[in-house]
């Protein structure tokens, strides 16, 4: 079997499971947030049900909303904190304590490998990169596990990518993941499936890049993206947690429906142009294209590694006056460390706004979002026409090397050539 | 048990955009009102007050990615089922319609290639306990992916919510596996 045909068999109280089989599985944590968490727990009561199955296994993170940019924001936020209280949830990241919830569920080890975790935002799949499997559900599925603990699944096929070689500089797991994306196409072949990464390339790859990774399995089309447990994610998990965890991995003899291999020396710096995430080109096809708004945050793209990489081309240099650039550290832990290594000051002095961790301008609810006319380079997720606000604004895609490398000159620049 | 009835056979991928277009996406759920928009975005025959529903439909049958498009929005089941559509056959579902269908008890039958041994109006006859796909017009038979029990009794119940409810009055919730 492979990692997550076992993942579902262990936690079905299964030896075996077949793609297509549903089953039900045991719930290991299911996390709930501000946009959409009174809508899951108003679910729950009309199940009849008053508590949750676990008050240390329901999750709730504020990260859409925080602060509320406005009365309607702000009046949501209060209801959410009154039902949130009213269950007495253990572990609540409120305004103070928060971040994004993908992040916070992985940094603060609410996810394991060899469990199951769901959440009630799309970007669950991020959850795949210490081994767990990661998805999203909907309000009723997610109130359903809230009080009982389980939820029923479609054992998907597995797909798997082979990853080989180096990583060049300058070269992210986000041009790895945009690469992807061109190559099987949004809403393609991997509808459905169990995406694996492997291969020595994963294997040198930190908790960054392969949350990174198994983040945008979702826009793939996606069920899951997993990157098997090894010696980083354990001393990953070591600071995160006390629960004993297993060490799942997919059999020698595992069958996958398909298995492609790729060779890091045919990835460099990717971008997605508007509006359709998988018309995905190599930077060389879109160098020299203005813009005037760069952002970098999101569950995607807002971590310590990201906000390196962007200090690194940016110190002691000044961005493009024509060029806005918004920075969202992904979590409240992420903005400490990025301000305690100096990366933030390195920002600040470049040019670019630091704001509160959230979710921020990615989904076109809060701060940042585009106007009419904005050409946005974004290390975000998604750019359809209208995601981060107008519709007559335009969303390119990148990694955080890319955005920093830009914003220097107002126009889309190869970090490799600075 | 076996159910009969015509088919409608899509032509190319069929959008959730398209089962239910953004202006008829009512809130909250009506399923009465999706039911009479339900497909306005893939035909033209289909984009008038009950252009679909008055077809007199029984099936869906559909190529990979059925109600794909990353929307999670649940008209497009309940406006199917409104319409009197009673399962889809398809080589594949987008995983979130999958999700909604199961949870509201439309049954979505995973079923390769049966869009090539069926024309828009054929009549077919489905066993539900063995997932025989029989087109009665052609003569042509199919073998879907059986679905678990606890579909039918989804559905039996009116829903994942209430067959829950159900269950947790019963005290078999931890049956479930």
């Amino acid at each position: 079997m492979t990692i997550t045909e076992k993942i579902i068999a262990l936690n079905s109280g299964r030896k075996r499971v077949v793609p297509g089989e549903l089953v039900w599985v045991n719930v290991h944590t299911v996390m709930t947030m501000d946009y959409l968490g009174a809508q899951t727990f108003a679910k729950l009561h009309e199940l009849g049900v008053e508590d949750v199955f676990d008050r240390n296994r329901v999750i709730c993170v504020s990260d859409h909303l925080v602060p509320p940019p406005n009365e309607k924001f702000a009046t949501m936020l209060n209801e959410w904190r009154r039902i949130v209280r009213s269950h007495h949830i253990t572990h609540f990241y409120d305004l103070g304590n928060q971040g994004i919830a993908h992040q916070i569920m992985v940094e603060k080890g609410h996810v394991l490998p060899g469990r199951i975790s769901v959440g009630t935002d799309s970007h669950a799949n991020t959850y795949g990169a210490v081994g767990a499997l990661g998805n999203a559900v909907g309000v009723t599925d997610a109130a359903v596990a809230m009080a009982i603990g389980k939820l029923w699944m479609r054992v998907p096929e597995s797909v798997k990518f082979i990853v080989r070689g180096e990583w060049p500089p300058y070269v992210m797991a986000k041009d790895l993941s945009l690469h992807v994306m061109g190559m099987m196409h949004w809403n393609g072949h991997l509808i459905y499936k169990a995406i694996e990464y492997t291969g020595d390339a994963i294997s040198r790859l930190g908790m960054a890049g392969r949350m990174t990774l198994c983040n945008m399995t979702v826009d793939l089309g996606a069920k899951n993206g997993i990157i098997a447990p090894d010696a980083i994610t354990r001393k990953y998990l070591r600071s995160r947690t006390e629960e004993k965890y297993l060490n799942v991995q997919s059999d020698p003899d595992a069958a996958y429906e398909q298995v492609y291999e790729i060779d890091l020396r045919q990835v460099g710096p990717t971008v997605s142009r508007p509006h359709r995430l998988d018309d995905v080109v190599p930077i060389e096809a879109v160098e020299g294209i203005p813009f005037n708004k760069a952002f970098v945050g999101t569950c995607t793209n807002g971590r310590v590694e990201d906000l390196e990489m962007m200090a690194r081309i940016l110190r002691g240099k000044r961005i493009h006056p024509d060029v806005n650039m918004l920075v969202v550290p992904a979590s409240q832990a992420v903005y400490l460390e990025a301000m305690k290594k100096g990366y933030l000051a390195i920002l600040v002095e470049a040019g670019a706004a630091i704001d509160t961790p959230s979710c921020a301008a990615c989904a076109g609810i809060h701060t940042g979002v585009a106007g009419d006319g904005d050409v946005v380079l974004s290390a975000g997720n998604r750019n359809m026409q209208g995601r981060m606000g107008s519709k007559k604004a335009e969303i390119y895609l990148t990694s955080p090397a890319v955005v920093a490398a830009s914003a220097l000159f107002g126009k889309i620049t190869d970090p490799r050539k600075l | 048990m076996k159910v009969t009835g015509k088919c409608w056979v899509a032509q190319g991928y069929v959008m959730a955009y398209d089962i239910i277009v953004q202006q008829f996406w009512t809130s909250p759920i009506d399923p009465k009102e999706n039911a009479r928009w339900v497909m306005a975005g893939v035909s033209e025959a289909f984009n008038r007050e009950n252009g679909f529903a008055s077809q007199g439909y029984t099936f869906i049958v559909a190529g990979h990615n059925f109600a794909g498009g990353g929307k999670s929005i649940e008209h497009v089941v309940t406006g199917l089922m409104g319409a009197g559509i009673k399962a889809v056959f398809a080589d594949s579902f987008s995983r979130l319609q999958f999700r909604n269908a199961i949870n509201y008890g439309l049954p979505f039958i995973t079923c390769k290639d049966i869009a090539k041994g069926c024309q828009t109006g054929d009549e077919l006859e489905w066993d539900t306990a063995t997932g025989l796909i029989r087109n009665l017009t052609n003569g042509h038979v199919f073998q879907s992916v059986p679905v678990a029990p606890f579909v039918s009794e989804i559905a039996a119940a009116g829903g994942l919510m209430n067959f829950i409810k159900k269950r947790i009055a019963e005290g078999t919730i931890g049956e479930l596996h």
